[in-house]
């Protein structure tokens, strides 16, 4: 008997292969921005593997866990340095393809039904990577390690009645202190990434539920599905594989020739809890947010409840945007909002970086104005177009 | 066609986006770092110039009573403990002095230690009551014993070790700890990782001349020779990222060995998509 045969009699696989597989059909209209998704898996697999090998060097104590990691996994291991560059540009590259990610979903309109679970649980893996992320970056114990998550972790303070004691219990300490990375570590290694797996399968489920969006935005009816769409085996896959080769031969070029902008030189020197640095910026995936919080300077408590809300606001779009119209390629007003939000996203990203005074302050309001802007236009929009298709089916 | 197009436009959005967060924030943030000035003319003019033999007497008279001059077999009067308890901070071995340091420079420093160094406390005296003569003497003598070829790792050693440990490479500062933040105020920073910490450019305007970058800091101008500078520098940058080699040899390897990669897979779309369209 065949391997095949006899794990189909105890497993059904033939069965599954043809659901998930060869009679799982994808649009043809779909572009290699939904790609992405699959790239998002290959990142994460990577910065596991990665993440486990650094694992099994570093160390988790204020006293130790510089020199463990700069030393002994950077110099001393044998190709220890290539797992901390894979593992630094990883996380660096994978909020790059989340964020492609996610203004695929928006402009396409893959958040609206029925892909709002689809949408949900993936702002969830937004979260949690950023957390993850975050915990992460103090682990090497550097200078900018350090100032950043005191920075993060007081903001907290503000939260009004438990913010000083919540401060304290997320920190362990009274500052950042060998508490607080160790606690960081445990969520780091442990308990954010097991949410991720978790997440990401819930997530992978639903959109196996519900179907691929598309380019049009228009579902293809059931019986078409073998005519107008293509088996993901092998045909959604061979392209799949290609889009991989080409993002892998771009990601080796930053990992072996073009890190710096994911291992900050700044963080190169050990913590110091009494010497502040000059200029403290969170990683560049953070950055607009940050901006945010900067942005209404006149205010710290506007500023906070600005950045909270930035941080949350894109969950819920699939109830600001209800235009019937599902896909931004048929939408030209929504067209323009979307790229005024992708540019001042950017903006915010670069002046999140620059020392917020004089002009770059006023730009920094400027900006968190536009980005909120964009989701309160979501709904105006929407009735418009609402309008005019009611206008146009009269007409008809 | 219609994915290129896709492409080229997240290509840009992205490249504006990685312009404004690194060179640029970058250049706000840090500013030009000035260039260096290795001629030091901001001190007297000075040519010094004389004879080895007398140099060698008044170096023994005037020099020997804290400085060694190993080279030459001459011991320092005192041990360390006692020139830590008297300046906070061990007087260097001259043996190689002048091969790293400018004579123009040399000569202004013996002079006035506090002007050329830029350190009002240093601890050094200054030894104004020597001619110019004397001093020209000296400096002949010091020359005349000081190694030709110095490595990085030997003009670290003679430039900066007094104050600064260098941990990865099990170099400790020869003062110790509780002296040196009595001298300087802190404890001068560990230089393993300055290599990668700071850009090159940094770090040769830094030892050039430390105010200009960092104003009011205690670190010295030690009037390093360009070439002094640029090995030490070099030996920083070696020392704080030594797979830099490896990483460019394996780094081919990996993306040669991905393009194949890019071939096959791009070759196997095509024919799996001939069919469709
Ligand atoms: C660890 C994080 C994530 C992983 C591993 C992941 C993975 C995937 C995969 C494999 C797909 C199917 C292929 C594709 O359409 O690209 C997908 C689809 C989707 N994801 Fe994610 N995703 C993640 C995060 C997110 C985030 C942060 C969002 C948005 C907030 C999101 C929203 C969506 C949507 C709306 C779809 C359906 C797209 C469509 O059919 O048009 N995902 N995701």
């Amino acid at each position: 008997m065949k391997l095949i045969d006899w794990l189909d009699e105890r497993l059904a696989v033939r069965q599954l292969i043809k659901v998930m597989m060869t009679e799982y059909y994808v649009p043809k209209n779909i572009n290699f921005l939904w790609s992405f998704g699959v790239l998002i898996i290959l990142t994460l697999t990577i910065l596991i593997i990665s993440g486990i090998f650094l694992l099994m060097y570093y160390k988790p104590d204020a006293n130790l866990a510089f020199d463990s990691v700069n030393k002994t996994i950077m110099m001393d291991v044998s190709y220890g340095w290539i797992f901390r560059h894979v593992h630094a540009v990883g996380a660096s590259i994978i909020f790059l393809l989340l964020y492609i990610h996610m203004a695929r979903g928006i402009y396409y309109g893959s958040f609206k039904p029925p892909r709002e679970i689809v949408w949900i649980t993936g702002y969830v893996l937004f979260i949690l990577m950023s957390a993850t992320a975050f915990t992460g970056y103090l682990l090497p114990w550097g200078q900018m390690s350090y100032w950043a998550a005191q920075t993060i972790t007081t903001l907290f303070e503000k939260i009004p009645f438990i913010g000083p004691d919540l401060v304290i219990w997320i920190r362990g300490h009274f500052i950042v202190e060998d508490p607080t990375l160790t606690r960081f570590f445990a969520l780091h290694v442990v308990f954010l990434p097991l949410l991720l797996i978790i997440f990401t399968a819930i997530h992978l489920y639903a959109v196996r539920i519900v179907g691929s969006n598309n380019e049009d935005g228009v579902p293809i009816p059931k019986e078409e599905k073998k005519k107008k769409g293509i088996p993901f085996w092998p045909v959604f896959m061979a392209k799949e594989y290609f889009v991989m080769a080409v993002f892998l031969t771009f990601f080796f070029f930053l990992v072996f020739f073009h890190y710096e902008f994911a291992m900050d030189p700044i963080n190169f020197t050990p913590a110091n809890k009494l010497q502040t640095p000059p200029h403290i910026y969170p990683e560049w995936y953070f950055l607009a947010y940050y901006e945010v919080l900067r942005g209404f300077f006149f205010s710290q408590n506007l500023g906070l409840i600005a950045f909270v809300l930035s941080m949350f606001i894109a969950m819920f779009l699939p109830w600001l945007d209800k235009s019937p119209i599902v896909s931004g390629k048929h939408r030209p007003m929504f067209q323009v909002a979307f790229w005024i939000f992708i540019l001042d996203f950017v903006f915010l990203t670069v002046l999140g970086k620059l020392p917020p005074t004089g002009l770059y302050a006023w730009l920094g309001l400027i900006g968190s104005i536009i980005f909120f802007a964009f989701f309160f236009s979501l709904p105006i929009i929407s009735k418009i177009e609402r309008k005019q298709i009611e206008n146009g089916g009269n007409k008809k | 066609m219609k994915e290129l197009k896709i492409l080229a436009v997240l290509i840009i959005v992205v490249l504006i986006g990685y312009i404004g967060i690194e060179p640029y924030a970058k250049h706000v943030m840090h500013g030009t770092i000035p260039p260096p000035d290795f001629s030091y003319l901001d001190l007297p003019k000075f040519e010094p110039a004389g004879d080895p033999v007398k140099g060698k007497e008044l170096f023994k008279a005037n020099c020997a009573s804290c400085h060694s001059l190993k080279a030459d077999g001459i011991e320092a009067g005192m041990d360390k403990k006692t020139a830590e308890l008297s300046f906070h901070v061990v007087p260097p071995d001259l043996s190689n002095i002048a091969a790293i340091v400018e004579p123009h420079f040399l000569a202004n420093f013996i002079r006035d230690p506090q002007n050329a160094t830029k350190n009002p406390k240093f601890a050094m005296p200054p030894m104004g009551y020597l001619t110019n003569d004397q001093i020209g003497d000296i400096i002949a003598y010091l020359k005349s014993k000081a190694k030709k070829e110095l490595t990085g790792k030997e003009i670290l050693q003679d430039a900066c070790t007094r104050c600064h440990s260098v941990k990865y490479q099990k170099i400790q500062a020869i003062t110790s700890k509780e002296h040196l933040k009595t001298y300087l105020g802190k404890i001068p920073p560990d230089l393993s990782l300055m290599g990668r910490a700071k850009e090159k450019e940094y770090l040769i305007t830094f030892i050039n001349n430390p105010q200009v970058l960092l104003p009011g800091t205690t670190m010295p101008r030690l009037g390093l020779t360009e070439e002094a500078t640029e090995k030490v520098v070099m030996y920083l940058d070696k020392i704080a990222d030594p797979h830099k080699e490896e990483r460019k040899k394996i780094g081919m390897w990996v993306l040669i060995y991905m393009l194949i990669g890019v071939a096959i897979t791009y070759a196997w779309k095509r024919k799996i998509w001939q069919k469709i369209h």
